[in-house]
């Protein structure tokens, strides 16, 4: 099952062109749902008059050498690595989720582009990762939705109430299950639950790329967006109004605030976590 | 309605509520029950939870009997004054003589308290008062009280305490849900710390939209300590005494630290010093040994919380308003400066976020003050609470009955807010009275008073059923209407509360009134009260959220109806500046110089008042 | 001044929920992030605030009486030790910054584990001392206050 591209066998009943595209048809929903929502929402807009009142409170000037390399390490701490995750357990579903995906994704175009019929025989290494991101995407996505979503972490709700905010991370599960059951039942040669799994496999990944609209899905794009900016504040000093982070054993911060040297030692000392000691679910 | 039900059994002591008061008594109680059940339900999170969610900048309850700066008489004293005589000395004296042990140890946990760099003690900011740097004094208390409990429950709303079937008059424990999982929870238990907090929002604020939520009192100090008690049958003390506070307008931030340490005074609309104008009238109204006009300016003595607010209100009536602080003077000084923010921030962010968004800068203009609308609790400058036992060692006979703190309901001990009589207990007070209840109640179970308990399936089954019926009437009843929150078959809790809060308002002596009331208007303010009440059998809540409000809601009631019964009783007017008795407007010692003791019959609903003799602490002769 | 959460900062993990004292922070169910659900019940009290591990939350005073344009934030360092404020006016002309300590020892380390503290005797018992008393009254070698130590009697009656 593994070693075996399910595309190149669907090519005996579906031309590779319709596989291409639904593909690219795919991208363009994506494109077209993202687009829409800012348009409707406005949210562009808002975010670029955000971003020009902050700058007035900006201490100095962030030129285009230290915004490029701001935008390097957005992709590297925030995007690769899911850095702006604080709990290690959401991070970790979020990793697994997210990489998943990418791996699925690019395995499934490069599958259907590039050896879309048996004719073109695929290197094994392909459908490799084209399960191994599927269940990744499950495993992660999984775990997410039984244990770590928030409203039942934190609301005590239970795991099988649906709400539109579910429906990203839904339609990603149910792409990645019946994508594993088609690959399965195809291989295994189950003829009707193939074509079934197939069609639900189908069905899931029109909704996930069709409702970008109105779920999650964008905030791949947003969240980096947000992320840079962040750091654009950090680095133009206006901190988004918030203060600074300070230096206790830096004189001129005791000099300023003379209580922390008064109450707390001129190093004062590691104090460790406080209310963070637990976790945020007291119920 | 699908909702479990969870029993924790064996308690020997629950603590209900776990503020400054519960979290001293959860602390206290493993040093004397070191094999014993400890148990905390919180209605919120422990970290964070109570009156201290902010923090605060001073601690108003210290003796300093380390350096000899006072006597726990004197603090008796004080109180006596502050709330014209009318206060259980006994437990005062005792709370005193206590209090500084805590302070001590909260130092000890790592509380920063502000030295004074010269003399090395306490920065005082008054007799009483020292300053600390106390963001997070809470999260500090609740550590202390998790390390000695066996299970904390957040999030547990208590809705009623549990009797115990086999024995009149005793406790058995409590009942709640969780406000989360929405399961009901059944604590049986030897004995109830409660520490549910004093009330809020009983009275309709100044404020209406969002700002209802700038009360002075936390929002969530919902009456929960007298609606469980009274409920239980418990006899409650002083409920009439609520407290008017003079604070910064709108925001209601702290002004003490201002007066006391920065030096700051008031003054009316026109710029002049207007509270000593209207002494002689006041002494004429309350006699000469609780105001002596002539002898004031020479005696210093500190006058009395609640006239100082009557000549305030009186000057602002006369038209003469608004009345400001002058701080124009004080705040040229960039130390003091900062020190007048930090007092914001450390205790009620939300005046200095007030002060930032009309941009008053108290070096350039003196801000606003206003009386806030009524509030009862019993931790201030003010006594409300049950009626409790006190310490065998200071108690007369009358004021003693085995146990200290422990209420007339046996096994049922009070702490901070939920103890009547014991005014400027605030925080430190508050967990020391928490630690006081906590030994006697191990007492009460080592004595083995607490023997043979029993708790019925039906009194537990009757309280699931009585807890969700909220739930049970909306999901019933809307289907009666389209949509909206108009529906004639019940009401919700934020209706509820606006009605209360009117009716609190307009006959029991609010701000609306300027704080007048008479009879005729308490008896009219009684019967719809008990409308009221017949409604709240009606309220409906849409979530476990909304079931959360509503039973805040039961409990406000429940506590504005005392308040109600007592403010009745007491026919006079013993705190100008709280609130006027216009059928009495002198205060009377011939006939009043008593606490009122209220009990309302736990099946009938009926209210006895009784007289309850006031004893002074005096010299030995 | 109720809270607001800034939609872009917000990923949805739930510390204000936890925290809050009113109950009022919970998840919105169309995005799955927090927001403020009853603002009238909002005491400014920044718990959430505070516990916003990425500065997602923030106040704008009531609209009953606030007007906009003010900012006043914060970032509690539970490492550190300490809390650092901004306070920033509507007119621009006041941009503050306060630090102060919020505890001068690690957390919890300095809180006594009272079931491994020695059993009080019976003396302790019966009498009118405390955990840590008297020492800690007066952190010195003397008693507790009693009336007879300080030459009082409760007597009733009308006192001044």
């Amino acid at each position: 099952m593994f070693t075996i591209n399910p595309f190149s066998e669907l090519s005996a009943s579906i031309s590779p062109l319709v596989m291409q595209g639904y593909v690219v048809l795919m991208i363009l929903m994506v494109i077209g749902g993202t687009v829409l929502d800012m348009i409707h929402k406005k949210s562009a807009q808002y975010f670029f008059e955000n971003a020009k009142k902050a700058k007035k409170s900006a201490k100095r000037s962030v030129d285009s050498g230290e915004k490029a390399s701001i935008a390097v390490q957005v992709l590297l701490n925030e995007v690769l690595t899911s850095g702006e995750f604080c709990n290690v357990k959401r991070r970790l579903s979020h990793l697994l989720t997210m990489y998943g995906f990418i791996l699925f994704v690019a395995a499934t175009a490069i599958m259907i582009f590039a050896y879309p019929t048996p004719a073109t025989p695929t290197p094994a290494i392909l459908p490799i990762l084209w399960h191994i991101g599927a269940l990744m995407l499950a495993i992660g996505g999984y775990w997410f939705w039984f244990f770590i979503r928030v409203d039942v972490s934190a609301e005590g709700l239970s795991w099988y109430r649906f709400e539109r905010a579910d429906l990203f991370i839904v339609s990603l599960l149910t792409t990645a299950t019946f994508g594993l059951i088609w690959s399965f039942t195809q291989s295994q040669g189950i003829a009707g639950w193939s074509t079934l799994a197939f069609v639900l496999f189908i069905a899931s990944s029109t909704m996930l790329f069709g409702s970008v609209f109105w779920s999650k899905f964008a905030h791949m794009f947003f969240k980096p967006a947000a992320a840079f900016q962040k750091r654009v504040t950090k680095a133009d000093g206006s901190r988004e109004n918030l203060p600074l982070d300070y230096d206790l054993t830096d004189p001129a911060v005791q000099a300023k605030f003379p209580d922390i040297p008064q109450y707390m030692g001129t190093n004062p000392p590691y104090m460790g976590p406080g209310i963070r000691r637990e976790s945020a679910n007291h119920y | 309605m699908g909702y479990k039900t969870i029993i924790e059994d064996d308690i020997d002591v629950l603590i209900a509520g776990a503020g400054l008061g519960g979290t001293g008594a959860a602390f206290e109680a493993r040093y004397w029950g070191k094999d014993k059940k400890i148990v905390i339900a919180e209605k919120a999170n422990i970290d964070r939870s109570g009156a201290v969610a902010q923090g605060l900048y001073a601690i108003n309850c210290y003796m300093g009997t380390r350096w000899g700066e006072n006597n726990p008489e004197d603090h008796v004293r004080y109180a006596r004054m502050d709330l014209m005589g009318m206060v259980r000395e006994d437990l005062a004296f005792d709370m005193a003589r206590h209090v500084d042990s805590a302070v001590h140890q909260f130092e000890e946990w790592g509380l920063p308290l502000m030295k004074d760099p010269k003399s090395g003690k306490y920065m005082r900011e008054g007799r009483w008062q020292i300053m600390i740097h106390g963001e997070s004094y809470k999260p500090i208390v609740a550590e202390a009280a998790k390390k000695s409990a066996d299970k904390v429950f957040n999030r547990i709303c208590v809705t009623h305490l549990l009797m115990d079937d086999a024995k009149e008059n005793r406790i058995a424990g409590a009942v709640g849900f969780n406000v989360r999982t929405g399961n009901y929870h059944v604590f049986k238990s030897k004995t109830v710390i409660c520490g549910a907090g004093g009330a809020s929002n009983i009275f309709k604020p100044r404020s209406v939209g969002e700002g209802a939520g700038r009360v002075w009192y936390a929002p969530w100090s919902s009456g929960s300590a007298y609606g469980l008690m009274i409920e239980a049958g418990a006899k409650m003390t002083q409920m009439e005494n609520r407290i008017v506070l003079a604070r910064f307008k709108d925001g209601y931030g702290p002004v003490g630290a201002y007066f006391l340490h920065l030096k700051t005074y008031t003054q009316n609309g026109l710029g002049e010093e207007y509270e000593s104008k209207w002494f002689p009238k006041l002494t004429e109204m309350v006699g000469k040994e609780y105001l002596d006009t002539e002898g004031q300016h020479l005696s210093h003595k500190p006058i009395p919380t609640c006239l100082r607010n009557h000549a305030f209100i009186s000057e602002v009536n006369a038209g003469r308003g608004p009345i400001h602080m002058v701080t124009m003077e004080a705040f040229q000084d960039p130390h003091l400066e900062e020190i007048g923010w930090h007092n914001f921030l450390g205790m009620t962010v939300g005046q200095a976020v007030l002060w930032a968004a009309t941009d008053v800068d108290p070096k350039y203009e003196n801000p606003e003050l206003t009386t806030s609308e009524p509030y009862v609790m019993g931790s201030h400058a003010t006594g409300c609470g049950a009626w409790c036992s006190g310490p065998e060692d200071v108690s007369p006979d009358d004021y003693y009955w085995g146990y200290n703190r422990m209420t007339t309901v046996d096994g049922l001990f009070g702490a901070g807010d939920a103890v009547g009589g014991t005014p400027h207990a605030f925080s430190s007070g508050s967990f020391t009275e928490g630690r006081l209840a906590a030994k006697a109640a191990c007492k009460y179970i080592d004595d083995g008073k607490a023997e043979g308990i029993r708790v019925s399936e039906q009194q537990i089954a009757d309280l699931k059923k009585k807890i969700y019926k909220p739930l049970e009437t909306y999901k019933v009843y809307s289907n009666e209407i389209v949509g909206g929150s108009v529906n004639p078959n019940f009401i919700n809790p934020r209706q509820g509360l606006d009605r209360l809060q009117k009716l609190m308002d307009e006959y029991c002596g609010g701000f609306g009134v300027n704080y007048m009331t008479n009879e005729k208007l308490l008896q009219i303010g009684l019967k719809k009260m008990k409308t009221l009440e017949e409604d709240m059998e009606k309220i409906a809540a849409s979530d476990i959220h909304e079931l959360l409000r509503a039973w805040e809601l039961n409990h406000r009631v429940r506590t504005s109806e005392s308040v109600f019964q007592h403010t009745l009783f007491r026919k006079e007017t013993r705190w100008p500046g709280y609130y006027y008795r216009g059928d009495a407007m002198k205060l009377d010692d011939q006939n009043w110089h008593v606490l009122t003791v209220s009990h309302r019959d736990r099946k009938t609903g009926e209210y006895t008042m009784e007289k309850a003799p006031l004893y002074h602490l005096v010299g030995d002769e | 001044m109720p809270t607001f959460v800034y939609m872009t900062r917000c990923d949805g993990c739930g510390q204000c929920v936890d925290i809050c004292p009113s109950d009022i922070m919970h998840i919105d169910k169309t995005l799955r992030r927090a927001y403020n659900i009853e603002p009238n019940m909002c005491w400014e009290c920044y718990s959430c605030v505070k516990a916003c591990p990425h500065q997602a939350i923030d106040v704008r005073g009531y609209a009953d009486f606030a007007p906009l344009g003010h900012s006043v934030r914060v970032l509690r360092d539970e490492e550190k030790g300490t809390i650092a404020w901004r306070i920033k006016f509507r007119n621009g002309k006041k941009d503050m910054d306060l630090l102060a300590p919020i505890t001068t020892k690690p957390w919890g380390t300095a809180i006594p584990k009272l079931a491994e503290e020695s059993a009080p005797s019976n003396d302790m018992r019966d009498g009118e001392l405390l955990f840590n008393e008297p020492k800690y009254v007066r952190m010195d070698e003397g008693g507790l206050h009693t009336l007879e130590s300080n030459g009082l009697k409760l007597k009733e009656g009308v006192y001044y």
